[in-house]
């Protein structure tokens, strides 16, 4: 069987100049776009007022109580266990102890979690309006011819996508047109940014998903009973098994030093 | 149980952990780009350019084991096989990809 022939197109050279440097361009600029506007729309945190900012304090108290109680020695971590636990079942730390044992209010009403919906909204907006509007301008501007020639070879599924606009059929489908650098510079950017804009920057898909599972808001969201919270936070400090960090210090240290 | 103790006596600093893996990405990603311009620049095409990445990859893997982590990936990395050798071969392929095909486009075709 003989050797296929290689097909080649002799391009202009300016077709750099005026194509793939713009569209790389346009594509960091976005991304860097994307990140100042994401710190712009981030709405600042409502201030809270003291009765539920120490409710939402001491429930992390008891967490961290719970998750650093190793390191307490058992008299010390006995005491703190006792009070917390009491306190958490008197509901000493409620925001409003009247409202104990109602039922909470419908959270579609409640404003904060209408708000905390409007932020993953804009977020994904942030992410979706540009995207758009950089594929049709690139259809609009850069449709109907091969710019550039793809270094491996792809299968021929891929030619309605990466040629679009071309309309030659036997065409190799290494050679591609505009659309497919902008697919390429969507991938391959993201260490670019990450050099620009630091680690934690929102150019990025990855990074912005990751931001969105806020920890803090899960802990205590508006559509949770405080009190449910609490009388949990207490069983589960009954239940916890305390196994001091210094028991056998003694034998561990000598161990090391003769070993 | 014996390695929960293990873990509690000796901690393992998620801090640390993130810089370490911040470090090793940084490194991978900016040798990736440059694999890409070199192997754009030798003109490779289809499987000797993914081969080269994964070589360059290798190699930059050792640079890793003897010059950042000094021979002794076990103080850096939770696991030193995923951490350092298996674990980021893959994260920066898209940028290799990039400025391969930027180079290979400039350079032959």
């Amino acid at each position: 069987m003989a050797q296929p022939v290689v097909q080649t197109i002799h391009r202009d050279p300016a077709l750099f100049w005026w194509i793939l440097l713009p569209i790389t361009v346009v594509m960091i600029l976005t991304g860097i776009l994307r990140h100042y506007a994401m710190i712009l729309l981030q709405t600042a945190p409502k201030k809270q007022m003291l009765p539920q900012i120490r409710q939402q304090r001491s429930l992390v108290r008891g967490i961290n109580l719970r998750t650093n109680a190793n390191i307490l020695s058992p008299s010390s971590f006995q005491a703190r266990k006792v009070f917390m636990v009491s306190a958490y079942q008197d509901g000493k730390f409620l925001a409003d102890p009247e409202a104990r044992g109602k039922p909470r209010p419908n959270p579609m009403s409640d404003p904060a979690a209408m708000e905390g919906m409007m932020g993953m909204m804009k977020g994904n907006m942030a992410m979706m309006i540009p995207q758009t509007l950089i594929m049709g301008w690139i259809n609009a501007f850069f449709s109907g011819f091969v710019i550039m020639k793809l270094p491996f070879p792809l299968t021929p599924q891929f030619k309605s996508m990466l040629q679009s606009g071309v309309g030659t059929r036997d065409l190799d489908v290494r050679w591609v047109s505009s659309l497919s650098w902008y697919f390429l510079t969507l991938f391959g950017l993201q260490p670019v940014y990450t050099f620009i804009l630091g680690s934690n920057n929102s150019a990025s898909q990855v990074t912005q998903q990751m931001s969105q599972m806020n920890p803090g808001a899960g802990l205590m969201g508006p559509e949770q009973d405080p009190d449910k919270l609490f009388l949990n936070e207490a069983e589960n400090l009954e239940v916890l098994e305390h196994r001091w960090i210094l028991d056998g210090v003694e034998d561990r240290l000598l161990a090391r030093l003769s070993a | 149980m014996n390695e929960e103790r293990e873990l509690a006596i000796n901690p393992i600093v998620q801090t640390s952990v993130q810089h370490n893996t911040q470090v090793v990405s940084n490194i991978r990603n900016l040798t990736a780009s440059l694999f890409g311009v070199a192997a754009g620049t030798l003109g490779l095409e289809s499987y000797p350019g993914f081969i080269f990445y994964l070589i360059g990859t290798f190699i930059v893997s050792g640079l890793v084991f003897v010059f950042r982590a000094e021979g002794k990936p076990s103080e850096y990395f939770h696991r030193p096989l995923g951490d350092l050798w298996g674990g980021d071969v893959f994260s920066g392929l898209s940028s290799f990809v990039l400025t391969w095909t930027l180079f290979y486009g400039l350079v032959r075709a």
